[in-house]
Protein backbone atom coordinates (compact mmCIF):
# COMPACT_ATOMS: atom_id res chain seq x y z
CA UNK A 1 0.00 0.00 0.00
CA UNK A 2 1.76 3.51 -1.34
CA UNK A 3 1.64 5.85 1.34
CA UNK A 4 -1.05 8.32 0.22
CA UNK A 5 -3.77 5.65 0.06
CA UNK A 6 -2.16 4.81 3.82
CA UNK A 7 -3.19 8.43 5.17
CA UNK A 8 -6.36 8.79 2.95
CA UNK A 9 -7.06 5.24 4.88
CA UNK A 10 -7.27 7.17 8.61
CA UNK A 11 -9.73 9.91 8.70
CA UNK A 12 -12.24 7.41 8.30
CA UNK A 13 -10.32 5.00 11.11
CA UNK A 14 -10.15 8.56 12.76
CA UNK A 15 -14.08 8.75 12.85
CA UNK A 16 -14.66 5.30 14.02
CA UNK A 17 -12.02 4.92 16.57
CA UNK A 18 -13.62 7.98 18.80
CA UNK A 19 -17.45 6.25 18.39
CA UNK A 20 -15.76 3.62 20.18
CA UNK A 21 -17.32 3.83 23.57
CA UNK A 22 -14.29 1.24 25.78
CA UNK A 23 -10.46 1.15 25.76
CA UNK A 24 -10.89 -2.51 24.89
CA UNK A 25 -13.20 -2.13 21.61
CA UNK A 26 -10.86 1.18 20.43
CA UNK A 27 -8.26 -1.49 20.36
CA UNK A 28 -8.98 -3.83 18.38
CA UNK A 29 -10.01 -1.33 16.16
CA UNK A 30 -6.47 0.21 16.21
CA UNK A 31 -5.00 -3.49 16.11
CA UNK A 32 -7.32 -4.63 12.48
CA UNK A 33 -6.64 -0.90 11.10
CA UNK A 34 -2.71 -1.15 11.62
CA UNK A 35 -2.53 -4.86 10.35
CA UNK A 36 -4.73 -3.47 7.36
CA UNK A 37 -2.65 -0.49 6.67
CA UNK A 38 0.85 -1.90 7.09
CA UNK A 39 0.18 -5.12 5.67
CA UNK A 40 0.99 -7.50 8.68
CA UNK A 41 -0.68 -10.54 9.77
CA UNK A 42 -1.00 -9.56 13.41
CA UNK A 43 -0.62 -6.22 15.82
CA UNK A 44 -1.12 -5.94 19.08
CA UNK A 45 -1.42 -2.82 20.94
CA UNK A 46 0.23 -2.63 24.50
CA UNK A 47 -0.66 -0.90 27.14
CA UNK A 48 1.67 0.06 29.68
CA UNK A 49 0.75 -0.38 33.81
CA UNK A 50 3.68 1.25 35.76
CA UNK A 51 2.32 0.25 39.01
CA UNK A 52 2.51 -3.58 38.34
CA UNK A 53 5.79 -2.96 35.50
CA UNK A 54 3.71 -4.67 33.11
CA UNK A 55 2.13 -4.24 29.32
CA UNK A 56 -1.52 -5.82 29.04
CA UNK A 57 -2.91 -6.19 25.53
CA UNK A 58 -6.88 -7.54 24.64
CA UNK A 59 -6.98 -10.45 22.00
CA UNK A 60 -9.25 -9.29 18.99
CA UNK A 61 -12.23 -11.31 21.01
CA UNK A 62 -12.15 -7.92 23.34
CA UNK A 63 -12.20 -10.21 26.36
CA UNK A 64 -8.93 -11.99 27.08
CA UNK A 65 -5.98 -9.64 28.46
CA UNK A 66 -2.29 -11.14 28.10
CA UNK A 67 0.07 -9.33 30.20
CA UNK A 68 3.76 -9.26 30.29
CA UNK A 69 6.93 -8.26 31.82
CA UNK A 70 8.01 -4.45 30.80
CA UNK A 71 11.12 -5.70 30.88
CA UNK A 72 10.46 -8.71 28.35
CA UNK A 73 10.80 -9.02 24.93
CA UNK A 74 11.16 -6.56 21.70
CA UNK A 75 8.07 -4.70 22.86
CA UNK A 76 9.72 -3.96 26.53
CA UNK A 77 13.08 -3.47 24.84
CA UNK A 78 10.75 -0.56 23.06
CA UNK A 79 9.76 0.90 26.10
CA UNK A 80 13.02 0.97 27.70
CA UNK A 81 14.60 2.51 24.34
CA UNK A 82 11.77 4.60 23.64
CA UNK A 83 12.69 4.12 19.99
CA UNK A 84 11.08 2.11 17.22
CA UNK A 85 12.85 -1.33 16.67
CA UNK A 86 12.54 -3.44 13.35
CA UNK A 87 13.43 -7.45 13.97
CA UNK A 88 13.74 -9.11 10.48
CA UNK A 89 15.21 -12.07 12.06
CA UNK A 90 13.70 -12.62 15.49
CA UNK A 91 15.67 -15.65 16.38
CA UNK A 92 18.69 -14.26 15.91
CA UNK A 93 18.14 -11.32 17.83
CA UNK A 94 18.87 -11.52 21.67
CA UNK A 95 15.47 -9.13 22.75
CA UNK A 96 13.10 -11.27 21.42
CA UNK A 97 11.19 -13.53 23.66
CA UNK A 98 10.37 -16.97 22.47
CA UNK A 99 9.06 -18.13 24.99
CA UNK A 100 5.30 -16.95 23.87
CA UNK A 101 5.95 -18.64 20.11
CA UNK A 102 6.40 -21.63 22.31
CA UNK A 103 3.24 -21.03 24.08
CA UNK A 104 1.67 -20.11 21.19
CA UNK A 105 2.44 -22.10 18.18
CA UNK A 106 2.87 -18.95 16.43
CA UNK A 107 6.07 -18.50 14.59
CA UNK A 108 6.97 -15.32 14.52
CA UNK A 109 8.81 -13.98 11.18
CA UNK A 110 9.58 -10.24 11.67
CA UNK A 111 8.61 -7.53 14.57
CA UNK A 112 8.30 -4.22 14.09
CA UNK A 113 7.20 -1.68 16.87
CA UNK A 114 6.56 1.93 17.96
CA UNK A 115 7.00 3.73 21.47
CA UNK A 116 3.15 5.17 22.03
CA UNK A 117 3.69 8.74 23.99
CA UNK A 118 1.25 10.69 26.16
CA UNK A 119 1.12 14.33 26.39
CA UNK A 120 3.17 14.77 28.32
CA UNK A 121 5.87 12.67 26.55
CA UNK A 122 6.04 9.31 29.04
CA UNK A 123 5.69 6.03 27.20
CA UNK A 124 2.48 4.76 27.48
CA UNK A 125 1.83 2.02 25.37
CA UNK A 126 3.90 0.13 22.63
CA UNK A 127 2.47 -0.93 18.90
CA UNK A 128 3.44 -4.03 18.02
CA UNK A 129 3.33 -5.61 14.02
CA UNK A 130 4.46 -9.16 13.55
CA UNK A 131 4.62 -10.85 10.19
CA UNK A 132 4.67 -8.94 7.17
CA UNK A 133 5.38 -10.72 3.96
CA UNK A 134 8.80 -9.14 3.41
CA UNK A 135 9.61 -8.21 6.34
CA UNK A 136 9.50 -4.46 7.05
CA UNK A 137 11.45 -1.26 6.55
CA UNK A 138 11.84 1.85 7.21
CA UNK A 139 8.77 3.54 5.46
CA UNK A 140 6.86 1.07 7.45
CA UNK A 141 8.97 2.65 10.71
CA UNK A 142 8.03 6.32 9.60
CA UNK A 143 4.25 5.25 8.92
CA UNK A 144 4.12 3.94 12.50
CA UNK A 145 5.79 6.79 14.34
CA UNK A 146 2.90 9.05 12.87
CA UNK A 147 -0.09 6.19 13.63
CA UNK A 148 1.28 5.73 16.77
CA UNK A 149 1.09 9.39 17.86
CA UNK A 150 -1.72 9.89 15.81
CA UNK A 151 -3.91 7.32 18.11
CA UNK A 152 -1.47 8.06 21.38
CA UNK A 153 -4.92 11.28 22.06
CA UNK A 154 -7.27 8.73 21.66
CA UNK A 155 -5.20 6.54 24.34
CA UNK A 156 -4.81 8.87 26.79
CA UNK A 157 -7.84 10.07 27.05
CA UNK A 158 -9.61 6.70 27.27
CA UNK A 159 -7.42 6.25 29.91
CA UNK A 160 -7.97 9.59 32.05
CA UNK A 161 -11.67 8.99 31.73
CA UNK A 162 -11.28 5.00 32.76
CA UNK A 163 -12.96 2.42 30.79
CA UNK A 164 -16.23 1.38 32.36
CA UNK A 165 -17.04 -1.34 30.28
CA UNK A 166 -14.13 -2.98 31.42
CA UNK B 1 -18.73 17.97 32.59
CA UNK B 2 -14.88 17.69 33.27
CA UNK B 3 -12.27 19.04 30.89
CA UNK B 4 -11.55 15.67 29.67
CA UNK B 5 -15.21 14.34 28.97
CA UNK B 6 -15.54 17.92 26.87
CA UNK B 7 -12.66 17.28 24.95
CA UNK B 8 -13.33 13.80 23.95
CA UNK B 9 -16.88 14.89 22.85
CA UNK B 10 -14.57 17.78 20.59
CA UNK B 11 -12.35 15.00 19.19
CA UNK B 12 -15.63 13.42 17.18
CA UNK B 13 -16.41 16.74 15.69
CA UNK B 14 -13.02 17.24 14.98
CA UNK B 15 -12.38 14.34 13.12
CA UNK B 16 -15.70 14.59 10.71
CA UNK B 17 -14.53 17.81 9.53
CA UNK B 18 -13.12 18.27 5.78
CA UNK B 19 -10.90 21.25 5.74
CA UNK B 20 -7.77 22.20 7.61
CA UNK B 21 -9.49 25.88 7.50
CA UNK B 22 -12.34 24.16 9.59
CA UNK B 23 -10.47 22.03 11.21
CA UNK B 24 -8.73 25.09 12.88
CA UNK B 25 -11.37 27.28 13.87
CA UNK B 26 -13.16 24.24 15.53
CA UNK B 27 -9.88 24.12 17.47
CA UNK B 28 -9.78 27.90 17.98
CA UNK B 29 -13.56 27.89 19.54
CA UNK B 30 -13.01 24.43 21.53
CA UNK B 31 -9.74 26.29 22.73
CA UNK B 32 -11.13 29.37 23.95
CA UNK B 33 -14.15 27.63 25.86
CA UNK B 34 -12.10 25.47 27.77
CA UNK B 35 -9.91 27.97 29.10
CA UNK B 36 -12.37 30.29 28.80
CA UNK B 37 -11.00 33.44 26.96
CA UNK B 38 -11.73 36.08 24.46
CA UNK B 39 -9.67 34.96 21.59
CA UNK B 40 -7.57 32.26 20.33
CA UNK B 41 -4.80 31.70 17.09
CA UNK B 42 -3.44 29.32 15.67
CA UNK B 43 -0.13 29.25 13.94
CA UNK B 44 1.35 27.13 11.31
CA UNK B 45 4.55 27.12 10.98
CA UNK B 46 6.23 27.71 7.59
CA UNK B 47 9.57 26.27 7.27
CA UNK B 48 10.65 27.47 3.96
CA UNK B 49 9.67 31.05 4.41
CA UNK B 50 10.23 31.06 8.39
CA UNK B 51 6.90 32.86 9.17
CA UNK B 52 4.53 31.98 11.37
CA UNK B 53 1.20 32.06 9.87
CA UNK B 54 -2.92 31.83 10.60
CA UNK B 55 -5.50 30.28 7.71
CA UNK B 56 -8.18 31.67 10.39
CA UNK B 57 -7.14 34.38 12.82
CA UNK B 58 -10.49 35.04 15.22
CA UNK B 59 -11.86 38.85 14.76
CA UNK B 60 -8.27 39.95 13.72
CA UNK B 61 -8.05 38.54 9.97
CA UNK B 62 -5.23 36.46 8.80
CA UNK B 63 -2.17 37.39 10.16
CA UNK B 64 1.70 36.28 9.08
CA UNK B 65 4.69 37.20 11.14
CA UNK B 66 8.45 36.19 11.32
CA UNK B 67 9.28 33.14 13.23
CA UNK B 68 10.96 35.59 15.62
CA UNK B 69 8.28 37.96 16.64
CA UNK B 70 6.62 38.50 19.40
CA UNK B 71 5.73 36.12 21.98
CA UNK B 72 4.91 33.46 19.88
CA UNK B 73 7.72 33.29 18.22
CA UNK B 74 9.91 33.41 21.42
CA UNK B 75 7.65 30.35 22.05
CA UNK B 76 8.50 28.92 18.89
CA UNK B 77 12.38 29.90 19.32
CA UNK B 78 12.80 27.79 22.81
CA UNK B 79 10.08 25.36 22.47
CA UNK B 80 8.41 26.46 25.81
CA UNK B 81 4.70 27.05 26.37
CA UNK B 82 4.60 30.55 27.87
CA UNK B 83 2.00 32.85 29.95
CA UNK B 84 2.31 35.86 30.26
CA UNK B 85 0.13 37.82 32.37
CA UNK B 86 2.02 41.40 31.99
CA UNK B 87 2.37 41.87 28.00
CA UNK B 88 3.26 45.52 27.48
CA UNK B 89 6.22 44.78 30.33
CA UNK B 90 7.10 42.06 28.24
CA UNK B 91 10.09 42.35 25.98
CA UNK B 92 9.20 39.69 23.67
CA UNK B 93 5.38 41.37 23.46
CA UNK B 94 4.17 43.64 20.41
CA UNK B 95 2.46 45.89 20.97
CA UNK B 96 1.95 47.11 17.53
CA UNK B 97 -0.50 44.73 17.06
CA UNK B 98 -3.02 45.85 19.84
CA UNK B 99 -2.62 49.41 18.05
CA UNK B 100 -3.59 48.35 14.24
CA UNK B 101 -6.50 46.36 15.25
CA UNK B 102 -7.78 48.37 18.39
CA UNK B 103 -7.73 44.89 20.48
CA UNK B 104 -6.15 45.57 24.21
CA UNK B 105 -4.27 42.39 25.23
CA UNK B 106 -4.60 41.82 28.79
CA UNK B 107 -2.55 37.98 29.26
CA UNK B 108 -1.20 35.70 27.00
CA UNK B 109 -0.64 32.15 26.68
CA UNK B 110 0.88 29.77 24.21
CA UNK B 111 2.08 26.19 23.57
CA UNK B 112 3.36 24.20 20.81
CA UNK B 113 1.66 21.54 18.71
CA UNK B 114 4.48 19.03 17.71
CA UNK B 115 4.20 16.50 14.99
CA UNK B 116 4.83 12.47 15.53
CA UNK B 117 8.14 13.36 14.88
CA UNK B 118 8.50 16.15 17.53
CA UNK B 119 8.90 18.70 14.36
CA UNK B 120 6.78 22.18 15.90
CA UNK B 121 3.82 22.40 13.35
CA UNK B 122 1.85 25.00 14.92
CA UNK B 123 1.65 27.25 18.02
CA UNK B 124 -1.96 27.69 20.14
CA UNK B 125 -2.13 31.19 21.20
CA UNK B 126 -4.80 32.25 23.58
CA UNK B 127 -5.69 35.82 24.98
CA UNK B 128 -7.79 37.55 27.75
CA UNK B 129 -8.65 35.09 30.18
CA UNK B 130 -12.25 36.44 30.98
CA UNK B 131 -11.58 36.18 34.87
CA UNK B 132 -7.94 36.52 36.30
CA UNK B 133 -4.47 35.67 34.92
CA UNK B 134 -2.93 32.72 33.29
CA UNK B 135 -2.15 29.77 35.53
CA UNK B 136 -0.41 26.56 35.89
CA UNK B 137 -3.40 24.32 35.76
CA UNK B 138 -4.51 26.64 32.34
CA UNK B 139 -1.21 25.51 30.95
CA UNK B 140 -1.85 21.67 31.76
CA UNK B 141 -4.99 21.63 29.91
CA UNK B 142 -3.97 23.67 26.85
CA UNK B 143 -1.03 21.40 25.92
CA UNK B 144 -2.86 18.10 26.87
CA UNK B 145 -5.32 19.84 24.62
CA UNK B 146 -2.40 20.76 21.94
CA UNK B 147 -1.42 17.20 22.01
CA UNK B 148 -5.03 15.83 21.19
CA UNK B 149 -5.27 17.54 18.58
CA UNK B 150 -2.04 17.62 16.91
CA UNK B 151 -2.33 13.94 15.32
CA UNK B 152 -5.65 15.22 13.09
CA UNK B 153 -3.45 18.11 12.38
CA UNK B 154 -0.70 16.54 11.06
CA UNK B 155 -2.77 13.85 9.21
CA UNK B 156 -4.79 17.34 7.57
CA UNK B 157 -1.07 19.04 6.61
CA UNK B 158 0.00 15.26 5.04
CA UNK B 159 -3.03 15.04 2.93
CA UNK B 160 -3.06 18.49 2.03
CA UNK B 161 0.78 18.25 0.88
CA UNK B 162 -0.16 15.17 -1.02
CA UNK B 163 -3.76 16.89 -3.13
CA UNK B 164 -0.95 19.56 -3.79
CA UNK B 165 1.16 16.83 -5.67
Amino acid sequence: MDDSSRYAKLTEFGKKLLNKPSLSEGLVLISDTAKDLLCAQRCSIYIYDKSHNQLWTVLSDEIQKIQISAAEGVVGHTLKEKKPIISNDPYSDPTFFKEIDHQTGYVTKNIATAPVFNSSRKTIGVLQLLNKEDGFNDEDTKFMIFFAHYISSYLELASLLGDNNE
Amino acid sequence: MNKFAEIAKFGKELVETQEIENALDLIAIEAKKLLKCERCSIFLIDYESQMLWTKHSDGIGRIAISTDAGIVGHTFKTRAPQIVNNPYDNQFFMPNIDKKSGFTTKNIITTLIFDSNREVIGIIQLLNKLEGDFEEDDLKVLNFFANYVSGTLELALIQEKNTQL
